[in-house]
């Protein structure tokens, strides 16, 4: 097991190099361009995780908080005038205080209820940026937002080296604080109430507040990600809130694997090369929004615990069969919730009948 | 407020409220039977506006409106138990069925929109009205099939109620609805009744876009404002109670009329979504229904 988790960190240790050195290797700007997509979309898929899968809190608004940071970032930028650097922080900011408007209804209800609610605060963002069209832009979205600026440096003419540093250090920072984040003392309490709520709450978790803390901290991340976005694209346009776009983010989680912070960055990163390089077929803009519904289908059929977790699993499989052969294992084991039943999401009682 | 601008605001209301019942009740329909949240429900309206267009429209068929709508209940019927076999079915009895089928309803959604958007391609279309022309109706004037519609939705919903009340298969499904292990001890056949519910949710969709096809405009993503809405009323309304979620469609119509009076389209939304967020903070269970966990 210690030589294991020791590969783990040399496994991040090689990936932090490569992620440094990918630019100087790969100069073409598309390229670049894609990495730099996928890095946010990293964020956005690995945050989100913290509330679907570690919280356990059905949030379907996460595209709006991505939406919220994107706007609060474009509007204090163009028009505020304020510097782009800081805007991105004011991205999160304002995702985090739209998360907390979300959770004063949330932390009191229960599974559908929730998705209810989240998604029709989703759709609420949405058509408040089209109808406030002297502010927003309204369909047309903002556009010619500043550049980022830094004494010395020409983020405009370094074929996008800038930018893929900038976001690089965004994913690191943002994987850095989720990972801290989930394997603290909070970490532990949100993941206590998703499998036993009751039991949880009977411990002392005041769940009102973890819940509010873990939505506004994943909301945090993903607003300053929004900011990151349209500070690099120079657009802010309604389309991020089409469904295709949560449903893309969605299946990134998916096929990552729920209640991991680095499968749904890997995920990020395949599936943005992926869908990008579909896109680019001919009339295919759409239609890889087919394949991405049914990857996501298939995905929760075959792998509930996420493509990224087939290797893993394979690999304790055979170790729990070498155990068994060496201990006489009698199958009394305490496995952990979300191993047991093969997915990590909360538990939820089907019984209607009351 | 003149008896002028009352009349305007509940005539309007009550064609609005009529499609959301038609809209509401069919995803209420599937939540109180299977336990699961449709959100393909939306597309399924606009899948039934798009075929009743082919069949009907000059540039499609030309075949006339009947045959349009007869052939937009008959794909729905097979849209839905292609849906319910394909994304729903896999997923019976595992703890997390909530979760994975508005994961898996959700897919589905954007795969037949996005399939819409392909097949028929991106121009606004619009349904020939059933009814030509218009209606003076107490002191305001309405399109003939906004009066059809104000008709046509509580008829439908009568049909319906007299179904799950009176027919065998209707009070199956209700069983099968309050406690599907008995209902399946005493012999019914509960997997077949999913299907049916199913196919009977799709079918109230459809007839619902092919009302609407001819009042709004079509677009592939035509379904998606009704479902928002049919959101917000089942939340309102409570999950669960059919009775509750055809009078919390009603509300929602009349209550967004009057907003939209008052304080402009643009800002309805938002009005109606703190509305929402005030109810919640005191009955979180909605306004009729019981606490769901």
């Amino acid at each position: 097991m210690a030589s294991l988790r020791n590969g783990k960190a040399w496994l991040l240790g090689i990936l932090l190099v490569a992620g440094l050195v990918v630019p100087i290797l790969v100069e073409d700007t598309y390229l670049r361009h894609l990495f730099i997509i996928s890095f946010v979309y990293g964020i956005v898929a690995a945050s989100w995780d913290l509330t679907l899968g570690y919280a356990g809190i059905f949030n379907f608004a996460h595209i709006a908080f991505f939406g919220v940071g994107i706007y609060a970032t474009a509007l204090a930028a163009k028009l505020l005038g304020i510097d782009p650097w800081i805007a991105m922080l004011i991205g999160g900011i304002a995702a985090s205080a739209a998360a907390a408007i979300v959770a004063l209804p949330i932390v009191r209800l229960q599974g559908v209820y929730v998705v209810l609610v989240t998604f029709a605060f989703s759709q609420l963002v949405f058509q408040l940026v089209i109808s406030q069209s002297q502010v927003t832009g309204g369909t047309n979205g903002i556009v010619r937002i500043p550049t980022l600026s830094m004494p010395g440096h020409n983020f405009l003419r370094d074929y996008k080296l800038g930018y893929y540093y900038v976001a690089f250090a965004l994913l690191v920072a943002a994987t850095v604080c989720l990972r801290l984040l989930v394997r603290s003392d909070f970490g532990l309490s949100i993941k206590a109430l998703r499998d036993n709520e009751d039991y949880g709450v009977s411990r002392g978790i005041p769940i009102a507040r973890q819940r509010l803390k873990a939505l506004v901290a994943s909301a945090f991340f993903t607003g300053v990600a929004g900011g990151f976005y349209v500070i690099y694209l120079r657009v802010a346009s309604p389309e991020i809130f089409d469904f295709s776009t949560a449903s893309l983010v969605l299946s990134m989680v998916l096929v990552g694997g729920t209640s991991s912070i680095y499968g749904p960055i890997v995920a990020a990163l395949v599936l943005t090369f992926i869908s990008e390089g579909l896109a680019n077929i001919n009339n295919f803009a759409e239609g890889r929004f087919m394949l991405v519904s049914v990857a996501m289908i298939v995905v929760l059929l075959f792998f509930p615990k996420g493509l990224a977790s087939v290797l893993p699993a394979a690999l304790a499989r055979r170790h729990e069969k070498r155990d068994r052969e060496s201990r006489n294992w009698k199958g009394t084991r305490v496995v952990p919730n979300d191993q047991k039943n093969g997915t990590a999401l909360p538990p939820i009682s089907l019984d209607r009948s009351t | 407020m003149t008896a002028d601008m009352l009349s305007a605001i509940l005539v309007s209301g009550i064609v609005l409220g009529s499609g959301y019942a038609l809209m509401a009740s069919g995803l209420s329909l599937v939540w109180s039977t299977l336990g699961i949240f449709n959100f393909a429900h939306g597309v399924l309206m606009t899948l039934g506006a798009y075929v009743a267009w082919t069949v009907s429209n000059a540039a499609g068929l030309d075949l006339g409106l009947a045959a349009g709508a007869a052939l937009a209940v008959a794909a729905l019927i097979g849209a839905g138990i292609l849906l319910e076999r394909m994304v729903v079915r896999p997923f019976y009895g595992h703890r997390d069925i909530l979760l994975i089928s508005v994961m898996t309803t959700l897919a589905a959604m954007i795969f037949l929109q996005k399939g819409i958007q392909l097949l028929w391609g991106a121009r606004l279309k619009q349904l020939a009205p059933i009814l030509p022309g218009n209606v003076p109706l107490w002191r305001t004037t309405i399109s003939a099939q906004e009066a059809l519609i104000m008709v046509v939705a509580p008829l439908l919903l009568g049909a319906l109620w007299l179904f799950l009340r009176r027919s065998r298969i209707g009070r199956g499904i209700r069983a099968v609805g309050q406690n599907p292990d008995s209902a399946r001890l005493i012999g019914i056949d509960v997997s077949r009744l999913f299907i049916i519910t199913f196919a009977l949710s799709a079918v109230l969709a459809g007839l619902t876009g092919v009302l609407l096809g001819s009042v709004r405009l079509l677009t592939p993503e035509f379904g998606a404002d009704p479902l928002v809405k049919a959101l917000i009323i089942v939340i309102f309304g409570g999950l669960g109670s059919l009775g509750g979620t055809i009078a919390a469609a009603y509300l929602m119509g009349i209550v967004e009329a009057a907003l939209t009076f008052y304080v402009g389209i643009y800002w309805t939304p938002s009005m109606i979504f703190l509305l929402l967020i005030v109810v919640l903070l005191f009955r979180p269970q909605g306004l009729s229904g019981k606490v769901v966990r």
